[in-house]
């Protein structure tokens, strides 16, 4: 095995831990706004005159579930682009 | 890189300016112009926009409150962030919301207005008094008021950032037809964005005006109570 110095090996655990990361983010999320569209298309074809109010609230509550996944996104473009880690140790 | 922190263009007396603010300058006149423009030749179409947000308020602010104090900002907003969402389909423009200082800003703007508003609905005492209704609720309320402008901002400016970036990415794979549809997305989700934020400003505003009914409600029932017994 080749000798790597240490900021080659941050650079590539970031690279990797990126990576899980943005996959686990984009899953979870996905699959809850999921079930969120699910139930709310169950209430309107059981109650068609309610159709507005839950587009509204479903609208907001996937925004906020939808916020989850773009924080794990900001985390992961400072990890890439302005990485503290690399900075601070060398 | 280039595409997260923004290029400094030139420098004005010393400062910075970056691209976001020579995109925002140009949406500022670009909006004069249309808004005079549709005054002066199609006023219908101006009724049209206004109507459209006063609808989009007025689903998730209390009943009976009179929308036209909080009109003007809210609707400002709107237009703002619907043009400033898209901004980045015009050659050489950048969107100013994929900046998080933009938003950062518009989000700071939220919070002093629902303040600004609940204030002047209530006065001061009766606002603080209804702020934190069960007095050890209010380390929650704090961390709300502050989770939520900073939520606002980096939704915003993630869901922009992101569609752009997107879009930059294919384009320097294939740069030509494919990046279309992915156009497409990233304007539908500006849009959806846009509405987001007015929803949730006008969310916050509507909580910060409507304890007072609440509060009404509950102290005629409490006088019923007393009379009765």
């Amino acid at each position: 095995m080749w000798q790597l110095d240490s900021s080659t090996l941050i650079t590539v655990i970031t690279v990797l831990a990126s990576s899980i990361g943005i996959v686990i983010g984009a899953i979870v999320p996905a699959v809850m706004e999921g079930i969120a569209v699910q139930k709310a298309l169950d209430g309107i074809t059981r109650q068609p005159e309610a159709a507005n109010d839950l587009r509204t609230t479903l609208l907001i509550s996937m925004a906020l579930l939808e916020s989850t996944a773009i924080y794990v996104l900001l985390v992961i473009l400072v990890l890439l682009f302005a990485n503290p880690l690399l900075e601070r140790f060398f | 890189m280039e595409a997260v922190i923004p290029t400094v263009v030139f420098y004005l007396f010393g400062l910075p300016i970056t691209d976001t603010m020579i995109s925002t300058w140009v949406m500022m006149g670009l909006i004069i112009l249309v808004a005079f423009l549709i005054k002066k030749f199609k006023p219908t179409l101006g009724e049209m926009i206004v109507e459209m947000i006063y609808s989009i308020v007025s689903s998730v602010m209390p009943e009976d409150s009179d929308l036209s104090k909080y009109l003007p900002f809210l609707g400002t907003l709107a237009i703002f962030l619907v043009i400033g969402n898209i901004f980045s389909i015009f050659p050489m423009m950048v969107s100013p919301t994929a900046n998080l200082n933009t938003t950062a800003a518009l989000a700071i703007l939220v919070f002093f207005a629902v303040h600004f508003y609940g204030i002047r609905d209530k006065g001061l005492i009766g606002y603080l008094k209804d702020f934190a209704n069960p007095i050890f609720m209010l380390p929650m309320e704090i961390i709300g008021q502050i989770s939520r402008t900073l939520s606002l901002a980096v939704r915003l400016f993630g869901n922009i950032l992101s569609t752009d970036l997107i879009v930059a990415i294919v384009f320097s794979l294939i740069p030509f037809l494919v990046p279309l549809p992915l156009i497409a997305l990233g304007m539908l989700t500006g849009i959806l964005q846009a509405y987001i934020f007015i929803v949730l400003a006008s969310l916050y505003v509507g909580s910060a005006i409507e304890v007072e009914a609440m509060e009404q409600e509950r102290r005629q029932l409490k006088n019923e109570a007393s009379r009765s017994v």
